[in-house]
Order: C-alpha cells, then structure tokens, then sequence
C-alpha cells in the first residue's frame, strides 16, 4: 500500500545502481586521495578499511532495513519512517533531519555541479588558459585565479556581474536536468539516469586511469617525477600515522560520508522495495561499488597525474590546499601539461566529475518529493514543483553569497555534517536498541540472497554505536568551537544558518500536517501492531489515503 | 614506489575489485522476484 502516488523501483539492479550514485561523488576522487597521502599513505587503508567494516557497511545494513520496513508500513519519508521504528513521535522528529539533510546539501551541492559541468564546456572548447610555457607557479596562479572568478569567490554577487555568467548557466542547465529526472519519478527518471550514468562514470574513470598510468616520465629534466612514484605518494605506508588518533577520525569519517550513511536517501529508497525484497546483498553491493570508485580509480588518478607533473612540493601544495583546489586547480594544470590530449583528458575528467555529482543529487531532491506527498497527498508533479521552488531559493542564496566560500562551508559543516553525523547515531541507535537487534536481524534477513555473518548483529548492536558516537563526540570537540563563532561572522554565514533553520521549520509544519492526515487515516504510525505481536505482512495493512 | 607500497596498493585494489565483482555476480545470479498480479496476496 502507498499514500496516495505509487512509486517503486524497476530493476533490483537499478536500485543498487542508484543508491552507488548517490554514494559515488565528488569525494570519492578528490577527497579521499588526499586525506589519505595526509594520513599515512597506504597504512591510512588500514583505520578506512576497518572503518569500512564496522561502521560504513553496518550502518547502511540498518538504513536499509529500517526503510525498507517503513515501506512495508506505505511510508517513504524518513520522520514516518522513523516513527515506526522508533514507535513514536520522537522519532518522527528526528526523521525530519533526514528529510533536511539532503535538501540543504542540494543548496549547495548542485552549485559545486555547475562548476565541473561549466569546466566540462571549457575543456571542451579549449581549455581554461593555462599558458604551459609560463613557470609552474604562474600556471598555478592562472587555474586559481580562473576558479575564483568562475565561482565568484571574489565577492557576493560576483556571479551575477557579468564576467561569470558561464557558472550562472551551467547551474541553470544542471538544476533544469536534475529536476526533469526527478519528475520523472524514480523508475523512469532517477533509476534510468544512474543505470546509464554509473556504466558511462565508470568508462570515463578507465580511459583517464590509462592515460594517467601510460604517461611514464614526461619530463626527462625531472626523473623522479615519474608514475611510479605519483603511485608511491600515495600508496607507500608510513606506518607511524596509525598511532594519531587524527588518523583514525579522519578515516572513519570519509567511509561515512562516502558512503552517504545517515544521509537520509538510504532510507527513502529503500522504501519502494517490495517486502520480501533483498536488502542484505544490495547494501553491500552498493557499498562495494562505492569503493571500487573511490580506491579503485580515486586513489590511482588523482594524485599520481599531480605529482607527474607538479612534482612533491606541488603536490604537497595541492593535497594541502583542499579537494576542490587538488580538483580544480590543480589538476587543470596537469591538462595543460599533457599536450595535445590534455584539453580532451580534461573534458572527460570533468564529464565524469558531473556525472558523479549529478547521480548524487537526484537523489537529493526525491527525499523531500516523497514527505510532501506522503503529507498533503499531492501528485508527483506538485510535490517536484514545489520542492523546485526551494531548491532554486536555496540555489539563489549559494549563487549570491559566494565571498570566500562562507555559505557553502556554513552549510556544508551544519547540514552536511553535523546533522549526518547525528542522524546516523539515531538510527543505528534506533536499530539495535529500540527497534531491537532481534527484530532487526529477522528483518535484515527477510528476502536475503546472503546470510549476514553473525558477528555483525554484535558490531550492529555495540560496536557501530560505540563507534560512530566516539567519531562524533572527537568531531564535535575539535570543530564545533570554531564552527560556532564562524556561524554569525558574515553575511554569507548568517545567511547558511537560517536557511537551514528555514528549512527545518518548514519541513516541521509538514511533518505535523501528514501527522494529522496520517492518524485521520488510521494507518499504523507508532508500529503499534507489530509491538503487540502481530508481523507487519506490508500489504496486508494497505489503507489508501483518497 | 616501496615494497610495502606495491604490496599495499596490490591488497587494496584487490580488495574492492573481488569484493565488487562477488557483489554483482550474486545480484545478477540470484533470480528477480516476479510481481504478484493485481488482487493477490497480501
């Protein structure tokens, strides 16, 4: 049974391919391999992957379980959902975070999409104009001062004067394409993009991992910049990382968000699968391609393609300068160094940049679609013009407040990774101690095509907890501090935070209103039949809301 | 690029290649479940 529209998904393959492009993101290729030549090389997989088992993969075992049990139940939006799991009201109020999560990160997130489309046209038609006979230092300076221009970190309002029109369109052609998929709907829009986008993001990431692999020692004046030893930047252990605990924080948290656990998507799409569908098989699934990409290609491009050509202090200098300088910046030059070829290495470079990006925000507007129209019981096409409608007042105020990045770091730190770090406490929580880790290991196991080894219902029950709150509790003391004074410093700050709370007060009236029309329609909000020993049959207890 | 470089590079990728290929060989093996038609169940 659903409220109102039904939705579900097409193929079990497209469903893991969409949650893998949700996943698969700007992190996995730019992020990751600098956190890790940060952290230790090689031995910086140890504290990841071992944040990969005890965290990232349980944790996403519970999202699906949780949204595909709230599915059964006709709900799809995260506070119902949470609702029913946490058989209350409380629950439902923490799910609005789940709801919010996603929308506010679109804010921003579709902008940072604009940016590699705007620089996929660029490549296309020749490049930024990185002048490859000027010293290093001055190619540099022309990527960088091309990247403040382009996202008009020069001033609010910079994009909006004229000279970075080229990021204004791009953002007009990026959010135009994101919101026809997700009219679409999720079979025929979100699930049809990803199963052509994830293949065509998997080419592009093979011909640039082969032309970066092939480029031997381009500079005989600079033996040691050679492949070998870009690949040994990042990869040659330096095992005295391991006894940092900044190490061990910085992994558990890229596995967290890369994997995009307690997001708030997980849990929605989840829902649209059929009760007895698997969910074991398609989390790790989903889990393992999300790591393909990032280990796979992200930790093999990257930053060997930079040390070629910039060597140690210039790779040093990028890896410190942050993702979007390594990407952006960077990364441009080494284009320009690569002859002939580097404007069209470039061009797909950014292309599967876009599509990596652009797989991860459909999925961030359809969380939002699925609560409106499971509250007010509108169709699909009112509840995407309206979720439209915030996406582009949110998307105003990011294009607007673009000086030194203040919104968007406001925005990324409160919404997109305080609120994510929260949200996945409460559900793993939820799971093993309110839901109850019997419950939730039947319910893993439903429909199943593997057997979960046992071991897993005790890290599920205690040690992911345990875990995530400690990463938490580390990420709170070292940032929350600083994060606080920086909130209300500028415009572009102060304007972050109150779209969040905007946002959320929003999302607040619309929980309460579905409330009402939940209850008036005497559907099963607080799990009360399951509680009382009768087993949820989905279906079974279908109520149309008319 | 060091032994233990090569070594850990080698363990890594193997690591998420086998893993991603399992994966996905189990989906497509096991048989998607066919829809009940309208009416039947719950």
């Amino acid at each position: 049974m659903s409220i109102g529209h039904k939705d579900e998904w097409g193929t079990r393959l497209g469903v893991i391919l969409a949650v893998a492009g949700s996943a698969v993101g700007l992190g996995n290729f730019l992020r990751f391999p600098g956190l890790a030549a940060q952290n230790g090389g090689g031995a910086f997989l140890i504290p990841y992957f071992t944040a990969l088992l005890l965290l990232g993969i349980p944790i996403g075992w519970a999202e699906w379980t949780i949204g595909r049990y709230g599915g059964k139940k006709g709900f799809h939006s995260a506070p119902a959902i949470m609702g029913v799991v946490m058989r209350s009201g409380t629950g439902r109020y923490w799910g609005i975070i789940g709801v919010a999560i996603p929308l506010v990160v679109s804010y921003y997130y579709v902008f940072i999409e604009a940016w590699t489309f705007g620089y996929f046209l660029k490549y296309l038609a020749g490049g930024i104009g990185v002048d490859v006979a000027a010293p290093v230092s001055e190619q540099t300076a022309t990527a960088a001062s091309f990247f403040a221009a382009f996202t008009g970190a020069g001033a609010d309002g910079a994009l909006f004067t004229g000279e970075s029109r080229l990021a204004l369109v791009s953002w007009l052609v990026v959010f135009a394409i994101n919101v026809y998929f997700v009219f679409r709907g999720l079979s025929k829009g979100i699930e049809r993009f990803c199963s052509y986008a994830m293949p065509a993001m998997a080419v592009c990431a093979l011909i640039v991992l082969a032309r970066v692999l092939t480029l031997g020692t381009p500079d005989p004046s600079h033996p040691d910049q050679s492949v070998l030893n870009g690949l040994g930047y990042m990869w040659n252990p330096n095992y005295s990382k391991l006894g940092d605990a900044q190490t061990w924080l910085a992994a558990a948290g890229q596995i967290f968000f890369s994997l995009s656990v307690g997001f708030g998507i997980i849990i929605n799409y989840a829902s649209y699968l059929k009760p007895d569908d698997d969910v074991a098989l398609s989390s790790l699934t989903a889990s393992a391609t999300n790591e393909l990409f990032e280990v796979g290609f992200g930790g093999l491009i990257t930053l060997t393609a930079a040390f070629v050509f910039l060597g140690l202090a210039g790779t040093n200098a990028a890896v410190s300068g942050g993702s979007f300088t390594l990407g952006f910046v960077a990364l441009p030059v080494v284009f320009a160094h690569m002859g002939a070829v580097g404007n069209l290495v470039g061009a797909l470079w950014f292309f599967m940049l876009f599509l990596a990006a652009i797989t991860s925000s459909l999925s961030m507007y359809q969380p939002a679609v699925a609560t409106l129209k499971e509250a007010y019981g509108w169709h699909h096409g009112k509840a995407t013009a309206v979720v439209a409608v915030i996406g582009t007042i949110g998307a105003g105020l990011t294009l607007w407040y673009t000086r030194g990045g203040a919104y968007l770091s406001t925005v990324d730190f409160w919404a997109g990774t305080l609120l994510i770090y929260l949200l996945a406490a409460v559900q793993i929580i939820a799971f093993g101690w309110v839901f109850g880790i019997d419950r939730g290991w039947q319910e893993l196991h439903q429909g199943a095509s593997i057997q979960v080894p046992p071991v897993f219902r005790f890290v599920m029950k205690y040690v992911a907890p345990a875990y995530l709150l400690a990463i938490f509790a580390a990420f709170c003391v070292q940032n929350l501090g600083p994060s606080l004074r920086a909130a209300w410093a500028d415009a572009g700050s102060r304007a972050g935070i109150l779209s969040i709370a905007a946002t959320l007060v929003f999302l607040f009236v619309v929980v309460r209103a579905g409330e009402r029309r939940w209850r008036a329609a005497g559907l099963d909000l607080d799990d009360r039949q399951a509680h009382h020993g009768r087993r949820p049959t989905g279906h079974a207890h279908g109520r149309h809301v008319p | 690029m060091t032994l233990a470089g090569w070594i850990t590079m080698a363990l890594s990728l193997t690591f998420v290649w086998v893993l991603t290929f399992w994966c996905f060989r189990r989906v497509l093996k096991s048989p998607q479940k066919e829809k009940a038609p309208p009416g039947f169940g719950p």
